[in-house]
């Protein structure tokens, strides 16, 4: 597997050149783009002349840091100075934001080799990627079906072995769903961990970035590297220490935590693949207790009001006047902010921006949003008493495996029942982290999700990983892309 | 309920044209989401303060000038500008 | 039927930050367009804002400064509507926990307008409309503002006047604004409605907008309650609407289009933390204050004894009135400080800028060195009046205009003999005096005056001649 450790350790015992390496994602991409529709922006030049810059490096007998080198992508929400960023809308189209997103400096100081930027819902508004303005990515298991969303091209991407990992961002799911539905890893950290700035905002106070990745192993390693304080962001608080160190910590003794009401409606076999993994940790040592936790039926529409109240505000900038799309023909200012935003925007984002602009609007203020602010300040103490018996909580990272693409753009309410076991997390400001478990009989990947106390990555990044280690078997690699 | 007249409203406020013969599927539509958020109406009342995630405060700026941008940067992405200002050309 | 006119205020006012309220942008007026800007002030998609310390600091000044009750929790709202000069679709503001509550502005007639809060929150950009064309600059963009809302409890024109001027005043005094209605460092919006006098019951009222000048805002209002009042007097009736007010017609227009749907739809700003202000915060702010302009008028009225006209004249103007407590230290009488200031200084500016100013060659230093030699006798008023005059042309100190002989002042046996001469050369007031005639004596004073070139007391010498007449 293309993990970030394997591709380390070959660019430092030279049995490849960075040059070489990156050529051969950039030769796969060119391959499998076309069936994947993973990327949808490739930046071959700036990625072989960081992977020269890497190659002088290694050459003079400089030591390089973890991820240089690495070649990786990012969601298309995330601001790359000069690079076009578009968050897979028509309104953003040509859009070179003039600064970057503090990840990307953070990964650019470490030479990260960036392929291109990744597909991903419109405004990472759906489950299934097929929202995004350039159409859908396909799932590198079964092409027929959706990677997942809304950080799906990054997922199929890393998934499919034409990136070693990438940064997508994760709102109600958009890191975990994906990286579930395409049998690989996505961490969604604790809010506040990973700076915002750059991200183009979706719902300012659930939106977190995070890695996806072929391992446990990895996602900790990109975890620390993202995970800084950020005097940019006000929201921002670090992560202080390291996940690293702990990931094989002995679990025994751990107290696994599985709430019922996770295990509602979700599809037999991704519940038996959970149920199967609970076995596992018993097996290394953790104990399984079992409780309610009941503010969870409350979740999803809770996580629909604040998100699409959040949207229908940080959308309102998008007017044709500063930056992206800007309509032919109209009759006056406020003509062509509307016809602008109406061509603009897909129907999804449109409808979240009409439902947000409803519940914050005279007469209905206080009968969605202010209720939906105050349960979600009960579901966050419902979980913090969950923490009070157990160390982490195990879930499903999603009720069923991928679907067929197609499927999701029918209905509406469907679709967001999907987000159902992710959305509590965002909500409560939790870090999660979506592992796989498992596979379905027809071969789509089951993912499980572990959900930590605030700021307890260091714990569910240990606890995955030594799932990791004792059922490799479910870290099942795809026949695409770059084999190492 | 929502009627035709509330999705005419909010979709004023929210700058967006619903063609006409759209309304009546959106306000459908629109109903039914909103019959689904209603569901947090079941919920009993609770007095959990939520301010902000991890409970911060006092994060401030210090006030010290730092270097603006140049007007070309700042007018790179406009669709239209002239005489260093963004541009809203008004054609018939 | 008389009519009884009822307003209320909101405010906006610049702070005088070195940089924008969330971004490093420089608050600089004017500058080549788009120049003061970056990727945060221009709204760029994923930019956050950051709050600048400084303007919560001076928001806390101005609300200490009327009297308001700082919250000790307070919360940044979005304000959403759709506007070309709004570069983020939604103003950063406070609806719901606003950083001062309450407090009042006392006017001169006693009355205390009432503040209902004071929030901070920024500015939008200028746009210029051309030909039809919007051409659009975010200089201004996200520079900080405090807006002070009051009460509907002003009920005259002249309570309007003077209700912006104290606001002016002290934000002047206390340093956190220029207050420059012309720039637009501070603006006022009008609620006004008019009521049949004695009533109780509010009528309905309307929001004038684009006041530039404070006489502006007086016009305004004049044309807008005599167009509410006939307008009820013909049997119409008010309708509630923003008005525009035109400085060249001298008249209001509604503002209103069917574009404008007003739902502001503010909710909490998930991008900014909760501002906590501590009680011992509050005190050292409140510590840090400088006098302001209605103690000052007061303690000057009373512990200094000067007539109120005077103590509201030094206290217009806080550089005015540090140049006074400084000219008084320890004189005999801050009286002869004010006079010199008001009779002679202030001749010599000629706008209410210069007094602003009061860029005055003469140091308070100065100024003080030359009353206490007036009041330690050694000269005399008409010398030291003369003294100033050449002092503020010069810039130089007393000394150099008066000479040792000058300050001499008359010994006794001077005295007496010049008083002789008085008596001995005018025999006729001599007589007179003494057939009951009081004001003759004043004749042998000026006598002595005279032959003294000023230096002798006048005082003095009046009783020393009555000695030698009886």
């Amino acid at each position: 597997m293309g993990t970030i450790s394997k591709i380390h350790e070959m660019l430092t015992s030279k049995q490849c050149s960075c040059t070489e390496l990156t050529k051969s994602y950039l030769d796969e991409i060119e391959k499998s783009n076309g069936e994947l529709n993973a990327y949808v922006n490739v930046t071959d030049g700036e990625a072989l002349k960081t992977a020269e810059a890497v190659d002088k490096k290694i050459a003079s007998g400089e030591e390089i840091g973890l991820l240089e080198g690495v070649p990786m992508t990012l969601k298309d929400n995330l601001s790359t100075k000069g690079i076009e960023t578009t968050c897979c809308s028509k309104i953003l189209t040509g859009y070179k934001p003039i600064y970057n997103a503090t990840v990307w400096d953070i990964l650019q100081s470490q030479n990260a080799v960036m392929l291109g930027k990744t597909n991903m819902d419109e405004f990472a508004m759906g489950s299934s990627c097929e929202t995004s303005y350039f159409g859908g990515a396909a799932n590198p298991f079964n092409t027929n079906h959706v990677s997942g969303g809304s950080s799906g091209g990054v997922a199929s991407a890393v998934g499919a072995n034409i990136a070693a990992y990438g940064l997508g961002s994760d709102t109600g799911g958009s890191i975990r769903q994906p990286a579930s539905f395409c049998g690989i890893v996505g961490l969604k950290p604790t809010y506040g961990a990973v700076s915002r700035y750059g991200l183009i905002a979706y719902a300012s106070s659930l939106d977190q970035i995070g890695p996806i990745t072929k391992s446990v192993e990895d996602a900790s390693i990109v975890f620390d590297a993202i995970s800084k304080y950020d005097e940019k962001d006000s929201t921002s608080k670090g992560y202080s220490g390291d996940t690293y160190s702990s990931l094989n910590n002995d679990i025994k003794g751990m107290k696994i935590g599985i709430a019922r009401e996770y295990l509602d409606g979700v599809r037999d076999d991704v519940k038996q693949a959970v149920l199967n993994a609970a076995e596992v940790y018993k097996s290394l040592g953790a104990e399984i207790v079992y409780f309610d936790l009941p503010a969870l039926k409350f979740a999803l529409p809770v996580y629909y009001i604040i998100a699409c109240a959040e949207a229908s505000s940080n959308l309102g900038r998008y007017d044709g006047i500063r930056y992206g799309y800007k309509t032919e023909h109209y009759n006056g200012t406020h003509d062509m902010i509307c016809r602008t935003r109406s061509e603009g925007f897909g129907e999804e984002v449109k409808r979240r921006i009409l439902l947000g602009t409803y519940v914050l609007s005279a007469g209905y203020y206080d009968a969605y949003y202010k209720k939906a602010q105050n349960l979600r300040g009960t579901i966050v103490k419902a979980f913090n008493d969950a923490f009070e018996h157990c160390d982490v909580i195990l879930a499903p990272t999603v009720p069923m495996t991928a679907f067929e693409k197609g499927r999701a753009v029918s209905d509406p309410i469907e679709t967001y029942l999907t987000d159902i076991c992710t959305v509590p997390v965002n909500i409560a400001g939790l870090p999660g982290v979506s592992v796989p478990c498992g596979f379905n009989a027809n071969g789509m990947p089951i993912g499980m999700q572990l959900i930590g106390k605030s700021f307890g990555e260091a714990t569910i990044l240990n606890a995955a990983y030594k799932y990791q280690q004792a059922a490799g078997e479910n870290f099942k690699d795809t026949k695409w892309g770059v084999k190492l | 309920m929502v009627t035709r007249e509330d999705v005419e409203n909010i979709a004023l406020l929210s700058k967006l044209f619903v063609p006409e013969e759209e309304l009546d599927s959106l306000t459908q539509s629109m109903q039914e989401i909103i019959n689904f958020a209603d569901e947090i109406n079941k919920a009993p009342a609770s007095d959990e303060a939520f301010d902000n995630i991890n409970n911060l405060s006092n994060v401030f700026r210090e006030d010290e000038v730092v270097e603006s941008y140049s007007s070309e940067e700042i007018l790179r992405n406009a669709p239209e500008q002239a005489e260093k200002h963004f541009l809203v050309r008004n054609r018939e | 039927m008389k009519y009884e006119l009822v307003a209320g205020f909101e405010t906006h006012i610049e702070l005088s930050t070195k940089t924008k309220i969330f971004c490093g942008c420089t608050t600089q007026f004017g500058g080549e367009p788009n120049t003061h800007c970056c990727p945060v002030c221009i709204g760029l998609p994923g930019t956050l804002p950051k709050l600048n310390r400084q303007a919560v600091r001076y928001a806390i000044m101005a609300g200490l400064a009327t009297h308001g009750e700082i919250a000790e929790v307070s919360k940044m709202d979005r304000k959403n509507y759709c506007y070309p000069d709004l570069s983020k679709a939604y103003q950063i503001s406070q609806l719901y926990a606003p950083l001062s509550i309450g407090g009042y502005v006392e006017l001169s007639n006693g009355r205390k307008i009432r503040l209902h809060h004071i929030h901070i929150e920024e500015d939008a950009g200028k746009l210029i409309h051309q030909h039809g064309d919007t051409y659009v600059d975010y200089n201004r963009g996200g520079v900080p503002l405090i807006e002070i809302v009051s009460e509907p409890d002003i009920r005259s024109i002249d309570e309007a006047r003077e209700y912006v001027e104290k606001l002016q005043q002290v934000m002047r005094y206390i340093g956190i604004s220029d207050c420059k209605m012309q720039e637009g460092s501070m603006r006022c919006d009008v609620n006004i409605s008019v009521r049949p006098e004695g009533s109780e019951k509010f009528g309905t009222r309307t929001e004038i907008k684009n006041m530039n000048s404070i006489n502006n805002i007086c016009k305004a209002m004049e044309y807008e309650y005599e167009r509410q009042v006939d307008l009820i007097e013909s049997g119409g009736e008010v309708v509630q609407e923003t008005l525009r007010y035109d400085d060249a017609t001298n008249t209001t227009s509604s503002m209103r289009s069917k574009e404008d749907a007003h739902d502001y739809r503010y909710f909490r700003d998930p991008d900014l933390v909760t501002i906590n202000v501590t009680k011992q915060e509050v005190e050292e702010i409140r510590k840090s204050l400088p006098e302001l302009p209605a103690e000052k008028c007061r303690r000057y009225v009373q512990e200094l004894s000067l007539p109120e006209k005077d103590a509201q004249l030094l206290t217009k103007y806080r550089n005015i009135s540090e140049y006074f407590d400084k000219a008084i230290d320890g004189v005999k009488s801050a009286k002869t400080v004010s006079n010199f200031i008001i009779g002679q200084i202030f001749s010599r500016l000629e706008t209410e800028a210069d007094k602003e100013i009061f860029d005055v060659a003469v140091s308070p230093e100065q100024l003080n060195e030359l009353v206490k030699l007036l009041d330690s006798g050694k000269i005399r008023n008409n010398l030291a009046k003369a003294t100033l005059e050449k002092m503020l042309d010069s810039g130089k100190g007393a000394l150099e205009f008066i000479s040792e002989s000058d300050m001499g002042g008359l010994d006794e046996n001077a005295l007496l003999e010049l008083c002789k001469q008085a008596v001995e050369s005018n025999p006729k007031a001599v007589d007179d005096y003494k057939n009951g005639k009081e004001k003759a004596i004043k004749a042998m004073v000026g006598f002595v005056m005279k032959n003294s070139r000023g230096k002798a007391d006048a005082a003095a010498a009046e009783q020393k001649i009555k000695e030698l007449i009886s």
